[in-house]
């Protein structure tokens, strides 16, 4: 019987990483930046919602295309005035410069907001459905559904718009990409503004579940990462089938080994797949 | 031409140590150093805040009121902090620069237990006398160091009141499962109220750790559900547990008692779980409710608060806030009572102490840890802590039922 709920946490669970990390495997596997900045932009869409809500009384699942379009507008800026300039320059470029921008945002969101750890409390609150042995969560399974709705929207995008297109070509092959027209700076700036976009979508999703603070900004980068080296970087699906492999696997090693182990084996995971299968479960060798 | 760069040289030297051994004497002798290495940056920089926080009231205070006498001087106190980016050898470190360079004249411990205790052997080595406002484990003050001081009783004052409490109101709490924050004190304190529920006959049914940066407690809290037990006790910090309380409610687990530590006393808590917070139960080592007539610059409890809420508007006080004012009270009543600042003699003065403050009463035992503070216990009603332990300052009695 406890599997029944093991397994339903884990899935719901699994929808919560997929959507934290969605955007985090655009940016990584199209402009080969590992962006760092990532946990605080999820951390500064949930206080877009989390002011939104408590001052203007918006419901966070509203302000989502505004927190959203926000940090698009951010992460477009840093592309096109930061990264772009060492885009070409080795990884550990890239992985320093945003680590550093990452250090300014979440000190500058220290002092605007405080670390105090904060919360979207929904009144009414959306409460849990009981469907025999199993307790569902509302709340998680809405940010579960919406976070798959982005994605497919991501994925639609990516399939079917001219920018989409130049994005999937940029990501496979640079070179050739600009030969062919695609104006190769203005589209990573494009993707990471997207990328940014889907983490402030995430922060938005996220604060009726998270606390949020500054402090969390690494929580949420830790689990991303991990999800994208098991899903496999820079797929869509790839971010979907990670987070909810990490799901169920966090949920079953708790119950099977303790909590105290749930993070050990994601992590141990983690390196079998760095050294064992490195493009992960759906990547494509190649793509880097 | 060498010999005359010589001479200009020493020429130099001899007019600067003039000069500086005359002005020295005169604000070294008004100025009394403290040194505070605090994790003002990085994990711990909430916790490392609130205690600067502390510091600095009393400072404040105590340098408005004139400063320190002692030997017919007047001394400033100026604490000189140091930030050791939550990173203990560190602290260690500014420990020693504290002590050997800025030449500070007493020294308050680092944040919590792990680096206090790391820090003491620096003050021991120099013969500092030294304040640890945030530490509570023993094995920090079983050293055999004669010059250091804590103000937190060990973690079993908080758990034993508490398990009295309950046993004795409502018998039908039988089993208990405990849920800790596998981290120093998250785990001391779950491992003393394992020791507490078995002394009273209480089950443990489940006893289980979790990582720091768990993200998702809902396989442990579904075997929670499974045991029913009539007493949920989890530890962590205010992040841990705001997501445990929701994760509670969202997989239906209720219970005539749940407790929290240490997270609970905090607003931010309260605020951040809404409704889900009331009647959550909770132990610290202080609480703006508790009523203390202190014979410091302090003075009573009531008045304490008075001037927090002047210097830190719209901020309650929580213990380690308040512990690390407190500090610097019996730091101030040490130096006072014997009319010096000479270290050795306000370390005989603080073994010796056992005087009332805002804080509470303070003696300390023969290993420098306070052995006079009977911890508060108190449980969420309405929205606001409310004290249920120690009968005389109470302010309800404990309730049962969270659902």
């Amino acid at each position: 019987m406890i599997y029944f709920q093991v397994l339903a946490n884990g899935l719901v669970l699994g929808g919560l990483y997929a959507c934290i990390a969605v955007g985090f495997s655009l940016v990584w596997g199209v402009l080969n930046v590992i962006n760092l900045l990532h946990g605080s932009f999820i951390v500064l869409g949930a206080y877009v919602a989390f002011f939104g809500y408590n001052l203007l009384g918006l419901h966070p699942f509203l302000i989502l295309p505004f927190a959203g379009l926000l940090l698009f507008g951010l992460g477009y800026g840093v592309q096109r005035l930061a990264i772009n300039r060492v885009i070409t320059a080795p990884v550990l470029m890239t992985l320093t410069l945003t680590f550093g921008l990452d250090l300014l945002l979440n000190n500058a969101m220290l002092v605007a907001f405080k670390a105090d750890y904060r919360k979207v409390i929904l009144d009414p609150p959306l409460g849990s459905v009981v469907l025999g042995p199993v307790y569902l969560p509302l709340d998680r399974v809405a940010v579960m559904l919406l976070a798959l709705l982005l994605t497919l929207l991501l994925y639609l995008v990516l399939r079917s718009s001219k920018i989409g297109r130049a994005i999937v070509a940029v990501r496979m092959d640079r070179e050739a990409a600009a030969l062919m027209g695609v104006e190769v700076m203005k589209t990573n700036a494009m993707t990471f503004g997207i990328g940014a976009f889907m983490a402030g979508a995430a922060g938005c999703l996220l604060s009726i579940i998270y606390p949020i603070s500054p402090l969390n900004s690494s929580l949420f980068l830790g689990k991303a990462f991990v999800v994208c080296v098991l899903g496999g970087l820079g797929s869509v699906l790839g971010a979907i089938v990670g987070g909810v492999a990490l799901g169920l696997i966090e949920s079953l090693s708790a119950l099977w080994f303790g909590p105290e182990y749930a993070v050990t084996v994601s992590f141990t995971l983690l390196i079998v797949f760095l050294a064992v299968r490195p493009t992960g479960l759906i990547g494509k060798r190649g793509y880097e | 031409m060498l010999h005359r760069v010589i001479r200009t040289t020493s020429a130099a030297v001899v007019v600067f140590a003039a000069v500086s051994g005359l002005a020295r004497p005169v604000s070294a002798q008004n100025i009394l150093k403290v040194g505070a290495p605090l994790p003002l940056t990085g994990p711990l920089s909430p916790e490392g805040t609130k205690q600067k926080q502390g510091y600095d009231l009393w400072a404040a205070t105590a340098n408005d009121k004139g400063g320190i006498k002692a030997g017919g001087r007047t001394y400033k106190i100026e604490i000189v902090y140091v930030d050791y980016a939550s990173n203990t050898p560190r602290a260690v470190q500014s420990a020693e620069r504290l002590i050997s360079e800025d030449k500070v004249n007493f020294l308050f411990s680092p944040f919590g237990s792990g680096a206090a205790k790391a820090a003491s052997g620096v003050s021991e080595k120099y013969g500092i006398p030294t304040l640890a406002a945030t530490a509570s484990s023993s094995q920090v003050y079983d050293q055999g160091y004669k010059y250091l001081f804590g103000t937190f009783t060990p973690n079993d004052t908080l758990t034993e009141p508490l398990a009295d409490i309950v046993a004795k109101r409502n018998p039908a709490v039988k089993r208990i499962a405990i849920l800790a924050r596998n981290d120093l004190f998250p785990l001391a304190i779950a491992e003393e109220m394992q020791t507490s529920a078995k002394k009273r006959g209480l089950d443990v049914v489940m006893f289980e750790k979790y990582a720091i940066g768990t993200m998702d407690h809902a396989s442990t809290i579904t075997q929670i559900r499974m045991a029913k037990p009539e007493w949920v006790f989890a530890t962590g910090y205010i992040n841990d547990l705001i997501l445990i309380r929701k994760q509670m409610k969202d997989l239906g687990v209720s219970a005539p008692v749940v407790t929290m530590v240490a997270g609970p006393h905090a607003k931010e808590y309260i605020d951040a779980t809404g409704p889900l917070a009331e009647n959550i139960t909770s132990a610290a080592w202080w609480h703006p409710a508790v009523r203390y007539n202190g014979k410091g610059i302090f003075g009573s409890t009531e008045n304490f608060n008075k001037m927090w809420a002047a210097m830190y508007p719209g901020v309650e006080a929580d213990y380690s806030q308040a512990s690390a004012a407190g500090v610097g009270e019996v730091l101030q009543l040490a130096i006072e009572s014997v009319d010096s600042i000479d270290p050795a003699k306000v370390r005989d003065a603080l073994a010796k102490m056992d005087t009332e403050t805002f804080f509470g009463r303070i003696k300390f035992g023969p290993t420098g840890q306070i052995t006079s503070l009977e911890p508060p216990v108190f449980q969420i009603q309405g929205g606001k802590p409310t004290v249920i332990f120690p009968d005389y300052i109470k302010q309800a009695e404990l309730k049962f039922g969270v659902q």
